[in-house]
């Protein structure tokens, strides 16, 4: 009897595993082979064999060279944008949930800026930058990225913030707290998950930037995205090299799409409220 | 010394709607206050305008007898409990009540005394360590009574506390407060939509309606003389009757109530005076559930015929619904939404009392508590006051 009743039951969960993991396949095949033609070597990277050898040169190589100052390069810009933009993203998206700052209008006029196509601000900031002396150098692209990002991450906190229930603040401001006091010991705390996400998703953003960072880096400000592109050379493009820092520039991203998965899911202000 | 005065204090939003309405009342210090009314009748806004969280858009507030109207929430020395809680989900249970000494720069050793005989006091002792998510609805409620207790405040302003918490506990913290207090002597500002909280915790109503206070008096003067059918419907459960009549002159000097569907109640001879004047016109007759009975205990108790639609059994007691018998189908004058359902009545009646639905049954109504209402302004027809008076 048992049985007659499971069956069913397996046969469906067996159909949607197997769906399941059809789709998987299809979604991570391109990752995994790159992931295989970084171990190859370069003369047989176009083979059809699934591992024809197996080497870590690529690795070396690239690491030998000048990627592992554009790997330093990628970090600092990237986590440096993310530092300078956070505390103006939620301050202002602070504003733009609790108070009448400015009305509809402005919070569409912030986002406004993030409709302009990246190639019309490029060279304008270049001329700009050039003229302060911040092209080339790491600076002038967390700057850039900064601004880049400011908009977009205000978005986000404004509806972190909005999420959080302005009782907190009334209880933190009844208990003595300024509405300052309130924000910085009750609020940010709070929404701490909100701003490690934000910040996350303004990391990748910096760390894939490419037209901002080619035009305005050189040899040695270069950032990941840049370097891989210079390894398209005049005898070709050197696949498993390209795989190789393909590989190391997933890693960071890996380690912060799962921190972000953390505290999306978490509650955000569970316990406090009913 | 924290009395809380409202002089003619008005909410004015940036649509032009008053959120509240020129509310004068006058708290003396160490009194338990209700509010009481609808969602949206405006009596959260008032307890938020005295702890200064929303603006006043016109009067004056003072507390203490200092004007507060621009004094900052931190400054007012009142504590708000949240129908929320609003416990700050990052602190422990100790640090959440520790939060409001620390912003006032309170000494450790301080803070620490007073945690503790708060802890005591609700009960708290092993809860200190713990986050509020790991507490039950119950124990929120308590830390965040715990952290309005330390602070030892000039008032406590309570926004709808007990709503959350399931009716057993509900009734057990109503007690709480009450004996909290007696204990504490400070002035109490209530708020709530629970009549039961309403009538058993204050020593004051004050009910609310449309941002307007409508009644304001001891609970059980306004449970015996409401000012208007609003007041009469919303202060009990079942809500007051109030049936469309007309009041008609009777034999010798009497006065009587035929309601639209023909029953006669005579009006009691100490009410004639008051009810003279309205001979001829329309009113809206007002019999509590409780005012129906089954059998004539007294003499002057007044024999109605009701077709049984109901009899919900509650337990300790029955209560039917019914019509008046042989009424016409018409407007409910009660319900000024107006469907067209037959007028309904509410009977309190004893838990032994069955009837079949449809049947007729005789029922008496003890006419003293009655009231008349005006029908156009819904307004209550003043008459002596029942209170203190021996029947």
């Amino acid at each position: 009897m048992m049985d007659r009743n499971e069956r069913p039951a397996f046969r469906r969960r067996f159909g949607l595993h197997f769906g399941l993991i059809v789709v998987c396949a299809i979604v991570l095949l391109p990752p995994l082979w790159v992931l295989r033609t970084s171990f190859v070597p370069e003369q047989l990277s176009y083979s059809n064999e699934l591992m024809p050898a197996f080497t870590t040169d690529n690795y070396s190589a690239l690491l030998s060279g000048r990627f592992g100052q554009s790997y330093l390069n990628s970090l600092i810009v990237a986590l440096g944008s993310v530092l300078l933009a956070l505390p103006f993203a939620a301050t202002t998206g602070y504003a733009f949930a609790r108070f009448r700052t400015g009305g509809r209008w402005a919070r569409f006029a912030v986002l406004a800026t993030q409709m302009l196509p990246p190639v019309a601000l490029v060279l304008p900031t270049f001329t700009l930058f050039r003229s302060l002396e911040l092209s080339n150098s790491l600076t002038g692209l967390i700057i850039v990225y900064a601004a880049l990002n400011l908009p977009f991450l205000t978005w986000i906190l404004m509806g972190f913030f909005e999420g959080i229930p302005v009782d907190l603040e009334w209880a933190a401001m009844t208990d003595g707290a300024t509405a300052w006091g309130a924000f910085w010991r009750i609020v940010l705390p709070v929404s701490m998950p909100g701003i490690a996400a934000a910040g996350v998703l303004g990391f990748i953003l910096a760390w894939n930037e490419f037209l901002f960072a080619l035009v305005l880096s050189g040899p040695k400000t270069a950032t990941i995205p840049v370097a891989l592109a210079a390894l398209q050379t005049s005898n070709g493009v050197q696949i498993a090299k390209v795989s190789a820092g393909v590989v190391l520039a997933i890693l960071p991203l890996v380690v912060a799409s799962r921190f972000i998965q953390r505290f999306i899911v978490q509650g955000l202000t569970f316990g406090s409220v009913k | 010394m924290a009395s809380i005065e409202l002089d003619r204090v008005s909410k004015l939003y940036g649509n032009g709607n008053y959120g509240v309405h020129e509310v004068d009342l006058t708290i003396p210090d160490g009194e338990f206050v209700i509010f009481l009314g609808p969602s949206g009748c405006g009596k959260s806004t008032t307890l938020r305008m005295i702890a200064g969280l929303e603006s006043i858009s016109s009067g004056d507030l003072r507390i203490g007898g200092k004007s507060v109207a621009n004094v900052a929430p931190r400054d007012r020395n009142v504590a708000v409990v949240f129908q929320s809680y609003a416990l700050y989900p990052h602190m422990s249970v100790r640090q959440n009540m520790a939060f409001g000494l620390k912003m006032r720069g309170t000494d450790a050793a301080v803070i620490d005394a007073k945690i503790a005989d708060a802890a005591n006091l609700l009960g708290l002792q092993n809860l200190l360590g713990r986050k509020p998510a790991a507490l039950s609805g119950g124990q929120r409620q308590r830390v965040a009574l715990g952290r309005a207790i330390v602070r030892e405040p000039a008032a406590f302003l309570l926004d709808e506390p007990l709503s959350n918490l399931d009716a057993q506990l509900r009734a057990e913290m109503r007690l709480e407060l009450v004996k909290l207090h007696r204990r504490l002597g400070r002035t109490i500002v209530h708020v709530t939509h629970d009549q039961v909280e309403a009538m058993t915790m204050g020593d004051r109503i004050c009910i609310m309606r449309d941002g307007r206070l409508v009644q304001a008096g001891r609970p059980l003067e306004v449970y015996a003389d409401p000012v208007n059918t609003f007041v009469a419907r919303f202060l009990a459960t079942p809500p007051m009757n109030l049936i469309p009549a007309t009041l008609q002159p009777a034999p010798g000097e009497g006065l009587s109530v035929v309601t639209d569907s023909g029953a006669v109640l005579t009006v009691p001879a100490r009410h004639r005076n008051a009810y003279g004047e309205r001979v001829g016109r329309r009113v809206i007759l007002g019999v509590r559930a409780e005012d129906f009975h089954e059998r004539a205990d007294k003499p002057d108790w007044q024999k109605i015929a009701v077709r049984v639609v109901a009899v919900e059994a509650l337990g300790a007691e029955n209560v039917l619904i019914g019509q008046i018998a042989g009424q016409a189908t018409g407007k409910d004058h009660a319900h000024p939404a107006g469907d067209d359902k037959p007028l309904e009545i509410a009977a309190r009646l004893s838990r032994y009392f069955t009837a079949p639905v449809g049947s007729i049954v005789e029922l008496y109504i003890d006419p003293l508590p009655m009231h008349l209402f005006d029908p156009e302004t819904e307004l209550g027809i003043a008459r002596p006051s029942l209170m203190g008076a021996t029947r």
